[in-house]
């Protein structure tokens, strides 16, 4: 099942939350709404579900218009971020809702059950109530009641977020192949860019009341629209320093802690202008002194983080820089360093603005060649 | 997998159309109010008539008069005194005693909480019958309070009899009664508030009477506010235990507003004055429940977000 | 604690039960007593406890020096438990309802409605009752119970609507949703989701609704004659009619009173949720 969503609008009382949503989710597609709190990413899903009405614009689903079609003609399933399970039913009841509902008969909807039970690893437990789970067994059982109808279309409103972090990595590695197996269309929230790239066929980044950037996971990460998408992708957090490209004899090139690298003569229009250089914490890198292109840091602190090591530094300028590199690998812990940073990924954002800019030749990044 | 392939086949329910729902859901309620409604704008109207139920044939407007002869009869004033003499001594009264009592019964241990439990009694007595009660128990030939006012040397204490003290007697049973409402209020207010302020407090070695009028009663204002106001709009239409008690009297010691408006009504048959004696009573309640509402919905939203 | 703080202490909350609990002792032992324990002076504690108040309450005749006399006594007791359970389940049946269009479906004019039938509740109610006369007389209601039973709502739907909006009010709005959307409709959702979730809710509504029903005095004075009046009024005009007999008059507000003790001792939990309608919980 397709969804469309054209200008949608919705506010609550004086409080604007929707200004013109207009997104495609094409069958079978896994598109992930990925934003700060507060951006409208559960809003729009209920929007969806029905539960709520737009004030404005049109929800399509398989083509057919929403408007007045309640929730329960939609032919959705949801998983709720508080799980919602029934506090007066069984994790069996609850698991049967979407079934007992289409008035099945006693022994289609024990099957039903027990299989989707299984496949969650939650059959032991189908007769205890919600306040008798533990937090993963209530989101496996939310999980499991969203997909009990075998919706065509299934919403998924952050539903690792209250789970503790090793079963938030498990899921995370099940749930792909989950979703690919119910053959549905889904459209799921997290506020975890991780998340975000291991789900996501599509991902729509929503800020300020609409979507910011929509694009594949690689799109979003590579070239974030603006400088607070690239903030939020990415941990340890990107790097993002000031920069005016200057023009040099016969190239452009920015300065970084007095150190000139070339960007390319197709950022040729960004000269003089005052921009943000963002760099990734992986394409900053230990150098031995006089290695070209390298400049002096002082050496923070160091702290681990999964299986990196992150850095802060400062330049001489005293502006923090951030590296990452695998744990293990060798590096002064404090003093002064000399590090170069490879500019091959590397973004330039307006810096009034913060948006993305473009390279005059769609085809080519920033260089990074040593001026 | 799900063997749950069958279209989708939903019950025949009565359908509502989204927007008329909660109109459905509630008109019932509605018009049984509407109901009520009605006889409060004939009541209005009432009180701009010249209207006794033995002169039907001489009812006629005569718009504000009634309101404008209570300005000249003394009867009206001492309605309007002895309303607020009731209301001010019951509600004060109740006020420090249920706050004694709940500080006394602060702590949550099992001996307070059946206490607590057992005051409530009262405040369960309609209230018609507790005056009833502590009629029998003032009664002068065999009444319990009538024997121990003798033994204290106080000889044909006449109680709500006499005019000299009806009005502590009455007021007597209305703080029998809802003392332990203020009391219960309070108690919840209590064992409400934040410890940290109390446990900083006594840390620091700060006298206790220091504590309790710059943190305890500060904290607890808006219970106290609540409490009082319900009170002050309850008391001040006092009716069941004055007019069980004295029917009013003796004499017109105790004709507040509402028993002067009903025997106005049932047996000097003045519609019209009965009618807008309500009135006033009304506006004067009207305004103090507006400012209940307020502050209760102020406490209505902090214990939901407690909860 | 020091020692002589603890023994003012226990002496004030003493004095406090004797002063709240003493009437209802008096009246309990008064109810076994004949007249002539009750009128002996210095009053004692000790007496021989008689049923015979109860006995001539239950089978209403009354045996007086003056001879036998018919007593209404258990007919009023009938009327109260008609009146109080009729009311209650008619201000259930039209209030939760209600309660849930507030409490879930906010509509134009939702919350000024809802305060409208809040501020009834402070209204004097002789106001009301006065017109209701007439008009009751005018449109056949004077003196029936559907009639009381209408007027009662005044003090019925009021708590009911306000205590069962909270409980509805507290059930996540997503507990619903996500029944909805499992493809239930809004009434399957109310009846199996919000109804058993609120269950205690109109549990407490309904017993605190009932006390102050039970309790109600004014609303039968003014509509109700002899047939229909419940204790409170009934209690009354017993004492006129029954002139010495304080025994029975005693065991009379014992009968009276002992069902909403119960109920009281029972829904402990609400009280205090439901006497402050809702902005204080217990």
């Amino acid at each position: 099942m397709s969804l469309e969503l054209t200008e949608v609008v919705k506010s609550f009382k004086d409080d604007l939350v929707l200004d013109g949503v207009t997104l495609t989710v094409d069958k079978g597609q896994t598109l992930v709404l990925f934003g700060p709190s507060g951006a409208g990413k559960t809003v729009l899903l209920r929007l969806v579900a029905g539960v709520i009405e737009p004030d404005a614009g049109r929800i399509l689903i398989d083509g057919k218009d929403m408007r007045g079609v309640e929730p329960e003609y939609r032919g959705v399933g949801m998983a709720f971020q508080n799980f919602a399970l029934f506090p007066h039913m069984s994790a069996m009841e609850n698991i049967a809702s979407p079934l007992t509902a289409r008035q099945l008969g006693a022994s289609a909807i024990r099957s039903g059950v027990d299989a989707l039970a299984r496949l969650l690893k939650i059959d032991h437990v189908l007769t205890h109530y919600p306040r008798e789970l533990s937090n993963g067994q209530k989101q496996r059982t939310a999980l499991a009641r969203a997909l009990a109808g075998q919706p065509e279309l299934l919403l998924l409103d952050d539903p690792l977020r209250n789970v503790d972090a090793k079963l938030r990595f498990e899921m995370r590695l099940e749930l792909p192949r989950l979703l690919k197996s119910q053959n549905a269309t889904v459209v799921y929230v997290t506020q975890d860019y991780k998340e975000a790239m291991a789900l996501g066929d599509r991902i729509a980044v929503m800020n300020h009341q609409g979507i910011q950037q929509y694009g594949t996971p690689e799109d979003i990460y590579m070239r974030p629209a603006h400088s607070d998408i690239a903030r939020l992708f990415g941990d340890p957090v990107i790097n993002l320093l000031d920069v005016v490209p200057e023009r040099s004899a016969n190239d452009v090139m920015i300065r970084l802690s007095g150190q000139p690298l070339t960007i390319g003569e197709h950022y040729a229009h960004t000269v003089s202008m005052p921009c943000v250089l963002g760099v990734r914490p992986e394409a900053v890198q230990f150098a031995d002194e006089g290695t070209p292109g390298s400049f002096p840091v002082k050496v923070e602190a160091e702290t681990p983080l999964n299986e990196k090591t992150v850095t802060l530094m400062l330049t001489a300028g005293n502006r923090e820089i951030m590296m990452s590199r695998p744990a293990g690998t060798p590096g002064p812990a404090t003093g002064t360093a000399h590090i170069t940073v490879d500019l091959h990924n590397a973004v330039l954002f307006d810096h009034g603005t913060g948006t993305l800019i473009e390279s005059s030749n769609s085809k080519t990044g920033l260089h990074g060649e040593v001026a | 997998m799900v063997a749950a392939s069958a279209p989708v086949r939903h019950k025949r329910g009565f359908k509502v159309s989204k927007r008329w729902l909660p109109y459905v859901l509630s008109l019932p309620a509605l018009l049984t109010c509407i109901g009520i409604l009605i006889p409060f704008f004939t009541a209005v109207a009432y009180s701009l008539q010249r209207y006794r139920l033995s002169q039907p044939w001489a009812r006629e407007w005569n718009w504000g008069q009634n309101y404008l002869n209570f300005m000249s009869d003394p009867a009206f004033w001492n309605t309007l005194k002895v309303s607020l003499s009731y209301a001010f001594l019951a509600v004060t009264l109740e006020l420090l005693l249920g706050l004694g009592i709940a500080l006394l019964l602060q702590r949550r241990t099992r001996f307070n909480n059946t206490v607590s439990i057992m005051l409530l009694m009262p405040l369960m007595t309609a209230p018609a019958l507790a005056a009833l009660m502590w009629k029998l128990m003032t009664n002068p030939g065999f009444g319990i309070l009538s024997y121990y006012a003798s033994l204290l040397g106080i000889e044909d204490m006449r109680w709500a009899s006499s005019p000299a003290t009806a009005m502590f007697t009455v007021v007597l049973v209305d703080i029998w009664v809802y003392t332990p409402f203020i009391m219960i209020l309070l108690l919840a207010g209590l064992r409400s508030l934040p410890r940290q302020p109390f446990e900083a407090a006594e840390l620091d070695g700060v006298p206790r009477w220091f504590v309790f009028w710059r943190i305890t009663l500060p904290m607890l204002t808006p219970f106290l506010l609540t409490a009082t106001l319900f009170r002050v709009i309850e008391s001040i239409q006092q009716f069941d235990i004055i007019y069980a008690m004295t029917q009013g009297g003796p004499g017109d010691t105790l004709t507040v507003f509402q028993v002067e408006a009903y025997l106005n009504f049932f047996q000097s048959t003045n519609v019209g004055r009965s009618a807008a004696l309500l009135m006033i009573l009304w506006a004067i309640t009207y305004f103090l429940s507006n400012l209940f509402i307020k502050n209760w919905l102020r406490l209505r939203e902090k214990a939901r977000g407690e909860a | 604690m020091s020692p002589v703080e603890r023994v003012l202490r226990g002496l004030a909350i003493t004095l406090v039960i004797l002063f709240f609990m003493f009437p209802i002792l008096w009246i309990l032992l008064m109810s076994f007593q004949t007249n002539e324990t009750i009128l002996r002076v210095p009053p004692s504690m000790v007496f021989e406890p008689t049923l015979i108040n109860y006995r001539s309450l239950i089978t209403g005749k009354l045996q007086t020096a003056a001879g036998s006399l018919e007593i209404q006594f258990m007919r009023n007791l009938w009327n109260s438990l008609l009146l109080s359970t009729s009311s209650v389940a008619v201000g259930l049946l039209l209030g939760v309802p209600a309660a849930y269009a507030f409490a879930r479906l906010k509509f134009r004019g939702s919350e000024d409605i809802a305060f409208t039938l809040l501020s009834f509740r402070f209204a004097p109610p002789l106001l009301v009752l006065l017109p209701l006369t007439i008009y009751f007389q005018q449109i056949g209601l004077a003196n029936t119970y559907i009639g009381l039973i209408w007027v009662y709502q005044l003090i019925v739907l009021p708590l009911i609507l306000w205590i069962v909006r909270g409980y509805f009010e507290d059930i996540p709005a997503d507990v619903e949703y996500a029944y909805r959307i499992a493809g239930h409709s809004w009434f399957a959702t109310f009846r199996k989701i919000a109804l058993p979730l609120a269950k205690p809710g109109i549990a407490a509504a309904g017993l605190l609704a009932f006390i102050f029903a039970w309790n109600n005095f004014i609303f039968a004075l003014v509509l109700a004659s002899a047939d229909k009046q419940p204790v409170t009024v009934g209690a009354l005009a017993f004492v006129t009619a029954s002139g010495i007999q304080y025994g029975q008059i005693a065991a009379g507000i014992v009968l009276s009173i002992a069902p909403t003790f119960a109920l009281a001792i029972y829904a402990q939990r609400y009280l205090v949720e439901g006497l402050s309608l809702g902005a204080v919980k217990g």
